[in-house]
């Protein structure tokens, strides 16, 4: 396999605030290939988005201080200056941010913000610039894009704003697309057609994407590989089908039973998780998810945090005692 | 699906200012403002020509005659033609207030923009200073800074402005305070733009309602000041003509010649009320919230 397009190791944020330090993000670990789709799903507040918004640098430190290693093609991005910063963004790494009501410029056109990122990356002004700009819409799927480019955000409904914005992310080619819970504030259908086009794109363009959401039906259909996220921590890593078929988490039990199946054969009522994620502020000693955790001892659950390991191919686990795997 | 439906609705582009001009002109209020700045205007500009006597042009016989066909609005104590004068003090009152806002907007704005947008310790140092500006009552302040620089037409515009600079530096920085958490600003710094041009490019643009709304009330409110500072001699000096002046100067024979004061002072109550009407229009057609009011109210009728 070629080498990643960004490694991640052990991030870790913080904030400081009134009732002290907040362990928002406490070492995480990955790998993005290109072409790859990678989803960490995580509840509100298990803080997915914070760990996505440092890669971007877009954490003001302070309040946040952000420590570990990002790098990109092999350069580390943590640590770089906000000049050097600028050049990355939009250019290497791009964003899609959740809700497409409000992250469009309302007293801009759609043009001017298209062309806004080339204009700062590539030195594409004037005319090429629209010109790819109507390219880009076409391609995000916006009908009559001659039309549209004049458009002023309010003219456009939630799933094309979200198309515009994909395409504003899509304008400098950049190897690494993270959508944050880009297609939560949009209708099902709409939704659909959103992570269909990234998915499409994606295959056109060969962009590895970070896709971040707490819907699980949204990752069965895109990611490749799944990470879940709790308490700032991954809690399982595996391969999407791998991940469904035998979660090796608590967690993860509980997220996947806590959803819906039509057909499947499940009790009349719906798992849920008792209790509520910890605090960031208190985050307590051992496992994260111990306190809410059915099979925990008490003992080493509560005291030592669980080390990532392997417990099949491509497939790890935090845990001390990892569902289906026989523990010496 | 929504898609089309929403190309049907959104046919033709609308931009914001367009928008608010409509809804400008549907305010009777504004339209008779708008109407009466331009003659104004119209009157600053081509004042001495339209002048039907000299400013100057004493004429001690006819000294103190009420308004007549030959002396509309009367004459002075040394029988210099009113209506004259008034007209071509339109002038320099415009001038001072246009000139002092301009100079109020390009010290405040910056000021509340870099303290909005980075907040800390710049935030509480350029605030503070301020605060300490606003702390006094306006015509004081003004009168103060005259103290200093001496009486004339020019430092009453800079005294002013300077009056009118920690207006425009708060009500900037508390729109920016509010535009800068939207995600359309993380989103341009997303795409790679810097802070200066995401403050010049994305949050002014945004913020520009509100200091458009202030500048046309505090045009209003300046000319107001050069009136007063003017009455108190610090303003435009003898033998010129401005409103104050001549207020100050009819004070004197307001028993005999009421017309002396009354018209000029009339000239500034339109003036003032002009510029609060255009105001006040343009708030409402700038604010979104009054708007939406507006809006579902005509939806329940």
């Amino acid at each position: 396999m070629t080498a990643p397009v960004l490694q991640v190791r052990d991030l870790q944020v913080r904030f400081g605030t009134k009732r002290g330090v907040a362990n928002v993000v406490n070492g995480i670990s990955y790998d993005l290939h290109a072409g790859e789709t990678l989803a960490i799903v995580g509840e509100s507040g298990s803080g997915k988005s914070v760990s996505v918004l440092a890669l971007m640098g877009l954490l003001p430190q302070p309040p946040a201080a952000v420590a570990g290693s990002v790098l990109y093609h092999g350069d580390e991005l943590l640590g770089l200056s906000p000049k050097e910063w600028r050049g990355i963004r939009g250019r290497g790494t791009a964003m899609i941010f959740q809700d497409p009501m409000t992250s469009l410029n309302p007293v801009r056109t759609v043009g001017y913000q298209l062309t806004e990122p080339m204009a700062l990356h590539l030195g594409l002004k004037g005319d090429d610039a629209r010109q790819r700009a109507i390219e880009l819409l076409d391609l995000v799927g916006i009908p009559s894009p001659e039309a549209r480019i004049d458009d002023y955000p309010h003219q456009l409904s939630g799933g094309m704003r979200q198309r515009v914005m994909i395409a504003m992310g899509l304008a400098c080619d950049p190897d690494v697309l993270i959508a944050d819970e880009a297609t939560t504030a949009l209708d099902v259908t709409t939704q659909a057609q959103i992570t269909e086009l990234v998915d499409e794109l994606q295959e056109r363009v060969g962009m590895a994407v970070i896709w971040i959401t707490h819907d699980l039906g949204v990752v069965a259909s895109i990611a490749d590989r799944v990470h879940v996220m709790y308490g700032g921590r991954f809690m399982e890593q595996a391969g999407v089908d791998a991940l469904y078929a035998t979660p090796r988490h608590p967690y993860t039990e509980g997220l996947l039973g806590s959803l819906p199946m039509p057909g499947a054969d499940r009790p009349e009522r719906l798992v849920t998780i008792p209790g509520l994620p910890p605090d960031p502020v208190a985050m307590p000693a051992g496992c994260p998810f111990a306190p809410r955790c059915g099979y925990s001892d008490g003992d080493r659950c509560v005291g030592t945090v669980p080390a990532m390991e392997s417990v099949g191919a491509g497939h790890d686990s935090a845990c001390h005692y990892p569902l289906g795997v026989v523990n010496g | 699906m929504s898609d089309h439906l929403d190309d049907r609705l959104a046919a033709k582009p609308v931009s914001r200012t367009r928008e608010t001009l409509q809804t400008l002109m549907a305010n009777k209020l504004a339209v008779a403002g708008l109407i009466a700045l331009t003659i104004l205007v119209f009157v600053g500009i081509f004042g001495e020509t339209i002048a039907p006597y000299g400013i100057n042009e004493i004429d001690i016989p006819n000294r103190l005659t009420g308004p007549s066909g030959t002396h509309w609005f009367g004459t002075d104590d040394l029988g210099r033609d009113v209506f004259s004068r008034v007209i071509v003090a339109a002038r320099v009152s415009l001038q001072v207030g246009f000139i002092a806002v301009g100079f109020a907007l390009v010290v405040g704005v910056p000021i509340g923009l870099v303290a909005g947008y980075y907040r800390g310790g710049i935030d509480s140092f350029l605030m503070r200073m301020m605060d300490v500006l606003f702390s006094f009552p306006a015509i004081l302040l003004a009168i103060a800074i005259l103290a200093v620089l001496g009486p004339g037409v020019g430092n009453a515009m800079i005294a002013i402005g300077l009056v009118y600079t920690p207006i425009f530096a708060r009500i900037t920085r508390g729109s920016v305070l509010v535009v800068s958490e939207e995600v359309y600003v993380r989103a341009a710094r997303s795409i790679g733009a810097g802070n200066r041009r995401i403050i010049a490019r994305h949050i002014l643009p945004n913020v520009m309602a509100p200091i458009i709304v202030q500048t046309t009330l505090s045009l209003a409110f300046a000319i107001l000041s050069e009136a007063a500072l003017s009455f108190l001699g610090l303003g435009v000096q003898p033998p010129n003509p401005a409103w104050g002046r001549m207020l100050a100067e009819g004070r004197n024979f307001f028993q005999q010649a009421p017309w002396m004061g009354i018209f000029p002072g009339l000239a500034i109550l339109v003036t003032v009320m002009a510029f609060n009407f255009v105001g006040d229009g343009l708030r409402d057609a700038l604010d979104p919230k009054q708007k939406s009011v507006i809006e579902s109210r005509g939806q329940s009728v």
